[in-house]
Formats: structure tokens, sequence, C-alpha cells
């Protein structure tokens, strides 16, 4: 997961590695699925999220597309 | 590849932990010996549960000496994205493994921060702020997701 200045500069080095348009969220959209997956990580009470949460997650963030599913 | 659904026991959880409070203790990743002296066991039962906890995709490890590489969200090993956080009375840098872990280490340790990166395009300098809750980037920046979410431990490093 990359940042970059600007969606032309996505699409220039899609091209460059020759790669599809993959998915894109602005910074703050970032921050925020970084605040809510990282929080609480090194707490003994962490456990990892099943597939159905972290599709909540994502929802909630606007993540709806089919490139967002983990399963 | 998606969401791995190995379950650790409870000796790989306490190692998990462990091994974040030595990460944030020595500012760098310590070794399965170090973790191991911690616990008075032997380095094999802290290889064993590096290898659960990797097969839980919870660590991803160095592929010949067995040995952490991330520990998302921080990197054992420098990469491009340089996080800054501010403690009570000092600052510290980290690794993050990309953009989104990168911020996740702000996210983590519960700080006002920032990530020092590049754009992946052109190498312009960016940096990424985090204060008190909210964040800006100078210059303004978009992060990118090159693999579909099912896909992303497939190579997790080049993810």
């Amino acid at each position: 997961m990359l940042l970059f200045r600007s969606e032309d500069h996505i699409d220039r080095w899609c091209a460059a590695w020759r790669l599809p348009r993959g998915g894109t969220l602005s910074v703050e959209q970032a921050w925020k699925l970084a605040d809510a997956w990282y929080r609480d990580r090194f707490s003994p009470d962490w456990r990892r999220r099943t597939v159905d949460e972290a599709h909540e997650l994502f929802r909630s963030l606007g993540m709806t597309s089919d490139f967002w599913r983990l399963a | 590849m998606g969401i791995s659904t190995v379950m650790p026991g409870d000796f790989e959880n306490r190692v998990r932990v462990r091994l974040y409070e030595l990460f944030l203790e020595l500012g760098r990743c310590p070794s399965k010996a170090e973790v191991a002296a911690t616990f008075g066991c032997g380095v094999a039962d802290v290889a064993d549960a590096f290898d659960e906890l990797a097969a839980a995709h919870i660590l991803v490890l160095q592929p010949g000496s067995g040995e952490v590489l991330m520990a998302n969200p921080l990197s054992a090993v420098p990469t491009p994205f340089v996080v800054e956080t501010k403690g009570v009375s000092d600052s510290r840098s980290w690794y993050g493994n990309c953009i989104w872990d990168a911020l996740g280490v702000i996210a983590m340790l519960q700080s006002d921060g920032r990530v020092l990166a590049s754009c992946g395009c052109c190498g312009e300098s960016m940096t990424v702020q985090v204060r008190k809750g909210e964040v800006t980037s100078q210059p303004p920046g978009v992060v990118h997701f090159a693999l579909p979410a099912r896909h992303w431990w497939d190579d997790i490093v080049f993810n």
C-alpha cells in the first residue's frame, strides 16, 4: 500500500509496473482504517477480526466494492 | 488467501504481547533469543510460537532466520515509511510496512506523530501528520492498494 501525490501518479505507476489499477483511499480514510485496525494491536485482549467484522469496518469507511472483499 | 483461520494458543498470545512490549521498550525488534530470555524458556519454544503466529497472519518472519520481519504495523527492518511519534518526554522513530501500517503505528501508540514517505511514482517527499486524531498530508496525497483484499496475504512483502 503506497502513498501517491495524485490519481495521475497512481496511473503512471500502474502503467510502469504493468499492473491494473487497484483500490484507492483518501488519506483520511486510510488513517481511520489504520486507527480501527491497529489501535489495540498490542493489548493482551486483542483478537483478530473475523471476515464479517473486517467487512463491516470496510463498509463503514466506504470500502464497499468487490475489491475490498477478503473472501 | 484472505484472513487466516488459524487461532493462536495462550502461550503464542503471550509471546505476541511480549514481542510488542520489547519492541516498544527497545525501539527495535527483539530476537527470538531475547523474547525467550524473558520467559526463561528455550529459543525453540519461541521459534515454534513465531511459526504459529505467522501461520495465523499475525507476524511475518524472515525467510532464512525465522526472526520477525513484520510485527504489524511495525517493521523490523528499514522501509520507506519512517514514523515519528511523540512520547511524554521524547520523540521516537519506527518503520511501518506500508502507508496503512505506518499510520497504524501512530494509532497503536495513541500518540501524535507523522509519517515521512514519498510518492510511489515520482519520489517527491510527502509528510502525513496526525495531530489530536486529525490527519493531514503535505502535499495532498492518495493511498493506493495494488492487490485486491482477498490476495493481500498471497505476497505480503510486495503488498
